[in-house]
């Protein structure tokens, strides 16, 4: 019995400790970049193909836009630099730990989600090789889950609030949130593919990924929300003519 | 029980203030070199301090993206560990980066691994499994020595990943990896925005930096609603300029003969034969070492 | 009578359906001139130049450089020939490494590569930044990114030359560099217009005013007629320049001869008081 809970005390320490190394090294909780080397090669490739018909689609889009419009290449560029900066600033925090908005909810709200997957692609590239979140190989997988999952929900939320006429910015915070969880959870199940569980397969292996990561994607899919309403706010004060200006990008508030 | 919850969450608190103490140093200590780039991006500092950036571009991004691709391809724990001490070796002792900015680089991406690698490692059953387990109320968590030493092989081959990739980023500035995507045939248009959208981040993060800080000057971040809403205002301020800024950028294009081809100025780097004997040899070396170790990662 | 070689004749303007920013606006600009536009924010100084440049369309009206009517077919003439520093480098700068933002211009221009790097070699020997040819723009500071955007205009090889307010955001120290610079470029019988509100040193640069209200051209001479005009400086608000000032301070109290040889720095003044003090020894 005593040697027995002393086994129990032991283990209880050794997690403890592990959950203590986890929180105390937890400087940076990214949105869920899958990091370079974490998929075989198989799933990158696969993911990749996944997107490329998304991106056609996107790539399309633009250059009928730019076709029509010329002048909305600056445009969409500053979109897509104020999607990378937007995620990579510090958000504020209650825990004091920092973490970072994805900011690809918001782009779809305000350009649509189409233009959002190519904007979305290079700005993944840029972090990838600017800031060391995500990866090269593993970018097929990140802009599925980040630059085509993500926003298409976010945006698919944000028109059906507001044909069910559901208070505005209620609607906004909903498509940012849920846009940010359900991220969350395609990188979980993109995780899990890779690397099921010995016991039950890649369902078991969904839990662990969506437990593992959800004291650090919960809060931060809140978070996403309420800053993304914020933002949204403070553009219908003081930037209704720049927004009509932003319905050429395919569809946005306007 | 209550008494205990407090303690840990104290303790976890401390734990993040040591942290962020650790960032903010670090964060002073990029700014101290990286001069006038605020919050900008270090590594993008640090690639044009590269003693290595003279080397031909596409050397180099071809060579990483080889070695990448072999370290997941060949999955093995030796190729991993020659190929983190040899990108440690071209970006810190040739490319003159400072060991210790290297090693921060590298652990950007930390919490990602530490968790990726805790998910896959443990399993939960509910019958006792495994070589060790721990009963958990509804069931057991349990892990093996087969499933440790994965856990350590896949953090091996994410480390030699990264540090595949991060010799390219380190010693390479984002407009010659633009240059070489040019060059690899990538479409027009996806070029002409990823050059547009690397220089606007930077006078973006200008203008966030300025705004930041007239903001904090006016206690902006006094506490947690506060900061939202200064956090929100600026980030919607920040895209009204950026909008502006859009149009201005268009009419100084236009005022320079811009006629709808973004066409920019390269310097062609000559590629050094010694580089790419040297390249093939590595690569060789690598695709043997596999050949000769029994290991299946 | 030499020819301009930049005529405006007549040019109207106007943003959406607001007020028209250019309100029939005829004006001749010679080879070798130094033209200080002046006016309030918003008098149409901008909106004028980026006519001159060819990038907006005037409503009404006609542009001619060097005799030739410009039209939609030969616009690039204008694009080429008249070069513009806009006021803030970071609404101009668009390339990442100073080589390949010098060398937007002349590639835009179409010409041989060689070509190209010979002139952003000269441009940046010129403006005395050949040591930044491979830094990001995004690590200079801002006196550097103004040499940058003046550099991206001589590696063009404009005939003229428009600064839109170029001293705006400057230290001392990179005023006087720039001061340098365009007295270099005048040397070269450069023609150039400056949009400033320094009264002062568009006394002492300038040979030439033109002061913009409300999209009219109120006023047109040497900048000693336009800071005598009280009616003038008062209508666009203007303040009189130190120098003209002093002067006739000096010589209401009969310190000096009314010669009509206004100073305009102050080593002219101090030579002109010296030579008082000189001549009131002989005397």
């Amino acid at each position: 019995m005593n040697k027995s809970m002393n086994i129990r005390e032991k283990r209880f320490v050794a997690i403890a400790a592990a959950i203590a190394l986890v929180f105390g090294l937890t400087p940076v909780a990214n949105a869920m970049h899958i990091m370079e080397g974490y998929l075989p090669a198989g799933f990158c490739i696969a993911w990749g193909a996944i997107c490329i018909p998304f991106l056609i689609a996107g790539y399309m889009s633009i250059r009928k836009t730019l076709k029509e419009n010329p002048k909305t290449i600056t445009l969409l560029a500053m979109a897509g630099a104020y999607v990378f900066v937007l995620s990579s600033l510090k958000i504020p925090s209650v825990t004091g730990s920092c973490s970072h908005m994805t900011g690809t909810g918001l782009g779809a709200i305000l350009f649509g989600p189409t233009a959002v997957s190519i904007l979305g692609i290079i700005v993944l590239i840029f972090q990838a090789i600017l800031l060391a979140h995500g990866g090269l190989t593993t970018l097929g997988a990140n802009t599925f889950s980040m630059a085509i999952a993500g926003p298409f929900v976010t945006y698919g939320i944000f028109v059906l609030c507001k044909k069910i006429k559901v208070n505005k910015h209620l609607g906004v915070f909903l498509a940012a949130a849920i846009g940010d969880l359900f991220t969350y959870c395609v990188t979980a199940f993109q995780l899990a593919m890779a690397y099921p569980s010995e016991s039950g397969g890649v369902g078991v292996s969904v839990v662990k990924f969506l437990l593992v990561f959800a004291p650090t994607q919960l809060p931060l899919a809140i978070i996403e929300g309420i800053l993304t309403v914020v933002i949204i706010i403070g553009l219908e004060t003081y930037a209704s003519s720049e927004l009509a200006e932003l319905g050429y990008l395919a569809g946005g508030v306007k | 029980m209550e008494n205990s919850l407090a303690k840990w969450i104290s303790f976890f608190r401390a734990g993040n203030k040591g942290e962020d103490q650790k960032t903010h140093r670090q964060e002073k200590h990029h700014h101290r070199i990286g001069h006038k780039h605020g919050e900008g991006s270090a590594i993008d500092f640090y690639a044009y301090a590269s003693k290595i950036r003279h080397w031909n571009p596409t050397f180099k991004v071809i060579f990483s993206l080889i070695t990448l691709l072999l370290v997941i391809l060949l999955n093995n724990p030796l190729v991993s560990l020659v190929v983190i001490i040899s990108m440690a070796y071209l970006t810190v002792i040739k490319g003159g980066l400072p060991l210790g900015a290297y090693i921060s680089v590298l652990m950007i991406p930390i919490t990602f691994i530490i968790l990726g690698t805790i998910a896959i490692g443990i399993d939960f059953s509910s019958l006792p499994m495994g070589q060790f387990n721990l009963f958990i109320g509804f069931g057991y968590v349990f892990t093996s020595a087969d499933k440790l030493q994965e856990m350590a092989f896949l953090m091996l081959k994410v480390f030699g990943a990264i540090s595949a990739m991060i010799m390219m980023t380190l010693s390479t500035p984002s407009s010659e990896i633009i240059g070489v995507l040019r060059k690899a045939h990538v479409p027009k248009l996806i070029i002409e925005l990823m050059n547009l959208i690397y220089r606007y981040i930077f006078i973006l993060l200008d203008v966030f930096n300025n705004m930041r800080n007239s903001a904090d000057s006016r206690q902006g971040y006094g506490d947690f609603k506060t900061s939202c809403y200064t956090f929100g205002s600026v980030a919607s301020n920040m895209l009204v300029v950026s909008l502006k800024k859009a149009n201005a950028y268009y009419t100084a294009m236009e005022a320079r003969g811009y006629e709808g081809d973004l066409i920019f100025l390269e310097e062609e780097k000559k590629m050094a034969v010694s580089h790419l004997i040297i390249g093939a040899a590595f690569i060789i070396f690598l695709i043997l070492l596999r050949i000769m170790t029994p290991w299946e990662g | 009578m030499r020819e301009p070689i930049l005529k405006f004749s007549n040019l109207y303007y106007r943003y959406g359906n607001g007020n028209p920013a250019l309100d029939g606006i005829s004006v001749d600009i010679y080879q070798g001139e130094k033209i200080a536009v002046i006016g309030s924010n918003g008098s149409g100084k901008s909106t004028f130049f980026l006519n001159a440049n060819g990038v907006l369309k005037a409503d009404h009206g006609e542009i001619s450089y060097q005799g030739t009517i410009i039209n939609k077919k030969n616009v690039r003439e204008l694009r080429k020939n008249i070069g513009i520093v806009f006021q803030d480098a970071d609404n101009q700068i668009i390339a990442s490494t100073v080589m390949a933002e010098v060398g937007f211009g002349p590639m835009n221009l179409k010409l041989p590569k060689a070509e190209v790097i010979q002139r952003v070699d000269e441009a940046l020997t010129y403006m005395n930044i050949l040591d930044f040819k491979d830094r990001p723009p995004h690590y200079l500071s801002g006196g550097e990114k103004k040499r940058v955007t003046i550099a991206d205009v001589i590696a063009m090889k404009s005939e003229v030359i428009i600064f839109d307010e170029p001293t705006a955001a400057l230290d001392p120290l990179n005023a006087q560099m720039l001061e340098e610079v365009l007295g270099k470029l005048g040397a070269e019988g450069k023609t150039m217009l400056i949009s400033t509100h320094d009264v002062d040193f568009a006394y002492r640069w300038a040979e030439r005013a033109m002061v913009f209200n409300q999209g009219k051209i109120i006023a047109d001479g040497t900048p000693l007629e336009i800071f005598q005009n009280r009616e003038i400086l008062e209508q666009a608000n203007l303040k009189r320049p130190v120098m003209l000032d002093v002067y006739e301070m000096l010589i209401e109290k009969e310190m000096v001869e009314n010669t009509n040889a206004y100073p305009t720095t102050p080593q002219a003044l101090r030579d002109l008081l010296v030579n008082t003090a000189l001549s009131a020894g002989k005397a």
